[in-house]
């Protein structure tokens, strides 16, 4: 009785027996997001390296960078490259850089058509160049998602794939999934829609480093000071002066 | 090494192996096509003869001057495996590998290396390996495959090679002797066989054999780059310009490796019946890989629309820059990264376009739109100011004002500002020109953080400039 236990055990030690109410042991460990209480949730401890993570969300500006802000400064200690496939808008320098990012290591691709789009994010997958890879694409289907995901297992960069939040309908290949909204008093909640591990059914409310401190209400000081006219409430802030 | 079909392969017809093709001079067939021979055509057959064999044999006239260009361009591709190496005109190249065997591996591995860049640019040779030059030549016509590192395997081997390896008229006077090898030649005594001989061919023999210097004049590398090469035909597909442009930077990496050199560009011209097209390949750094020219110059030759068939290609090396040997690591470095993105960038620009693929720096200008130089290294001293966003907007995006506050979908909420930028009064009328804003960062009713300004003047309008992702 004893020997059958312990050879139960031993089965379920091998690395490719997963039991269903526990994370999967990654056999590359994660690249941590700087955030333990996602990283808690994530196998690995943190981001997946040759996997590909998708994020979905409609538009910008709701803190997705922000959430991958730690990871991308830790590619700079470490000398790596980063990758812009398609961006939604045109980066801002002076905000990469000061977030931490090695602009000599940052490159951006801009293809005009959406089929150079993933062609470019497979090339820089496949050729194991950058360590992270991050694109954005409207439009892609479950085959090309194969793909993608093929040619991130290849390698072991971050591959970070941002797509609109009605995608999590759809079904797909991506070991990790996760959907971004909007959180109280200016968290960011997400959602992990799909993991190595049993499914997360609680979102999870991350405190992001914002640009300026959330409050419920305006203080009515800085519209007053443009809104009269600059004179009546007294000249506002000068930053520059050229 | 011997090239027995170089007189057809130096024609660059990149048609099957399996079609039948034969070169004539003199009406005589002096080269053919594997299939053409499997079919019983052989050298210095009639041309008459070899088509009652092969009815559909193709057959095109010998150009002796592309056979030149051809072994020249052979030659300084093989100065990639060792920069000591003589032409034996008409077909055949000695290389003197015994000093470079180490780097490659060993003998196997460097006449494997070889035989496969060869084939990729459709040369078939035949090689052999011996202890001096005329041994391994005439190995290499005869007895293909033979590798005698040692004199006295070398000697041995030399014993067993046929008469017919010197000249016709001294092999059939052996003949006549009986003497059918060499083996049996050297046995004679030296001063009577010099008689009935000459004394050349003793002299040739005795190189052959060692016993006296071979001196050869080392290939002499050209001192810039720049080769033609004709085509069998007017072109007009890519695979089939790739085919024959292979040739040519085969050559170049060749040339470059024997000077210790790299380029970052050079130029292929497309010569079409009226005028040229020339074509920039641009390296992200100066490099003489093979691999690296062949990506480029597919993605570029895939983008090229061809304004005309092409009848030959010229490839112009540009400025060369040293590029030091690189040393093997025992272990991958992380420093291999940066010439694997090199030429990731340097694949993506060639097929997505040079404006498409691009760094990123900042430049010491405080108006947003001026602060992101693209592709330039980048001025390392400037301090990024705080609290900027992201993602701009190109074109920054009006937005409606109801009831003294700037909307987007929703009443903004302003939690920051306002910040003044005030520049530029000195390029009025370019593309950013004179700005005079006043920027707050603010919240949207579904918690989005954008960054808006003010124009700073009475009753300005509110504008949407970027977002803090």
């Amino acid at each position: 009785m004893s020997a059958l236990a312990k050879d139960l055990s031993e089965v379920l030690a091998r690395p490719d027996i997963w039991r269903g109410d526990r994370l999967v042991d990654a056999p590359i460990p994660g690249v941590p997001s700087g955030f333990a209480s996602l990283d808690a949730h994530l196998s690995g401890g943190g981001w997946p390296r040759g996997a590909l993570i998708e994020v979905l969300l409609d538009g910008v500006g709701l803190g997705e960078l922000s959430l991958l802000l730690p990871t991308l400064a830790r590619i700079k200690e470490e000398g790596g490259w980063t990758l812009l496939v398609a961006p939604p808008h045109e980066p801002h320098a002076p905000a990469w850089a000061a977030a931490g990012v090695d602009l000599a290591r940052l490159a951006v691709v801009s293809p005009v058509r959406p089929a150079d789009t993933l062609w470019a994010m497979e090339q820089a997958l496949l050729s194991g160049a950058p360590e992270a890879v991050l694109s954005w694409a409207e439009q892609i289907d479950p085959r090309q998602l194969r793909r993608l995901q093929v040619a991130a297992a290849d390698g072991s960069a971050l591959a970070f794939l941002f797509r609109p939040a009605r995608a999590a309908q759809e079904s797909s290949v991506a070991p990790l999934r996760l959907r971004l909204s909007s959180g109280h008093e200016g968290a960011l909640t997400i959602h992990i829609l799909k993991r190595r591990g049993p499914p997360l059914h609680a979102p999870l409310h991350l405190i992001l480093p914002r640009p300026a401190r959330w409050r419920s209400h305006e203080s009515s000081a800085p519209l007053a000071g443009v809104g009269v006219s600059a004179s009546a409430a007294g000249s506002p802030r000068r930053s520059v002066v050229a | 090494m011997a090239f027995p079909r170089l007189p057809l392969e130096a024609l660059g017809d990149p048609s099957s192996p399996d079609s039948s093709l034969a070169v004539e001079e003199g009406r005589r067939i002096v080269a053919c096509s594997a299939a053409a021979g499997s079919a019983g055509i052989r050298r210095g057959m009639g041309v008459a003869a070899a088509r009652t064999r092969v009815p559909q044999l193709r057959v095109r006239l010998r150009q002796p001057s592309q056979e030149t260009d051809a072994l020249a361009r052979l030659a300084c591709w093989a100065g990639r495996f060792t920069p000591r190496l003589s032409l034996a005109p008409p077909d055949a190249l000695l290389l003197e590998v015994g000093g470079c065997l180490r780097l490659f591996g060993g003998l196997p591995a460097i006449l494997d290396r070889l035989a496969g860049e060869l084939a990729a640019q459709g040369f078939s040779a035949t090689h052999a390996v011996a202890a001096t030059p005329q041994a391994a030549l005439w190995f290499a016509m005869q007895m293909p495959g033979v590798r005698c590192d040692t004199p006295a395997a070398t000697r041995q081997a030399l014993d067993h090679l046929p008469s017919e390896v010197l000249p016709a008229e001294i092999a059939r006077t052996l003949h006549r002797f009986g003497l059918r090898r060499l083996g049996a030649a050297r046995c004679l005594p030296r001063a009577a066989l010099a008689q009935r001989i000459g004394r050349e061919a003793i002299q040739t023999l005795a190189r052959a054999y060692g016993e006296l210097p071979d001196l050869r004049t080392d290939f002499a590398f050209p001192a810039r780059f720049a080769q033609s090469l004709e085509l069998p035909s007017a072109v007009e597909n890519a695979g089939a310009l790739l085919f024959a442009a292979r040739r040519l930077t085969a050559a170049l990496a060749g040339w470059l490796a024997v000077r210790k050199a790299g380029i970052a560009a050079c130029c292929l011209h497309l010569r079409h019946r009226q005028g040229s097209t020339p074509l920039t390949l641009a390296f992200a750094g100066a490099t003489r890989d093979p691999p690296r020219f062949e990506r480029v110059l597919r993605e570029r030759l895939q983008r090229h629309v061809l304004a005309a068939p092409v009848e030959a290609l010229r490839l112009e090396a540009g400025t060369v820059a040293d590029l030091a040997e690189e040393n093997g690591t025992l272990f991958a470095q992380p420093g291999d990264s940066r010439h694997a993105m090199a030429a990731l960038l340097e694949r993506l620009r060639a097929r997505l376009g040079e404006a498409r693929v691009f760094t990123l720096a900042m430049a010491p200008d405080h108006r947003p739109e001026c602060a992101t130089r693209r592709g330039a290294a980048g001025t390392a001293d400037v301090t990024p100011p705080v609290r900027r966003p992201f993602w701009l907007l190109a074109i920054p995006r009006r937005l409606d004002e109801i009831g003294g506050r700037p909307h987007d979908r929703g009443a903004l909420r302003l939690l920051s500002g306002p910040e003044r930028i005030e520049s530029g009064w000195w390029d009025d009328g370019e593309a950013a020109g004179d700005l005079r804003r006043d920027y707050f960062i603010a919240l949207t009713p579904d918690q989005r953080w954008l960054w808006i300004f003010r124009e700073a003047r009475l009753a300005g309008d509110w504008y949407l400039h970027g977002f803090f992702a």
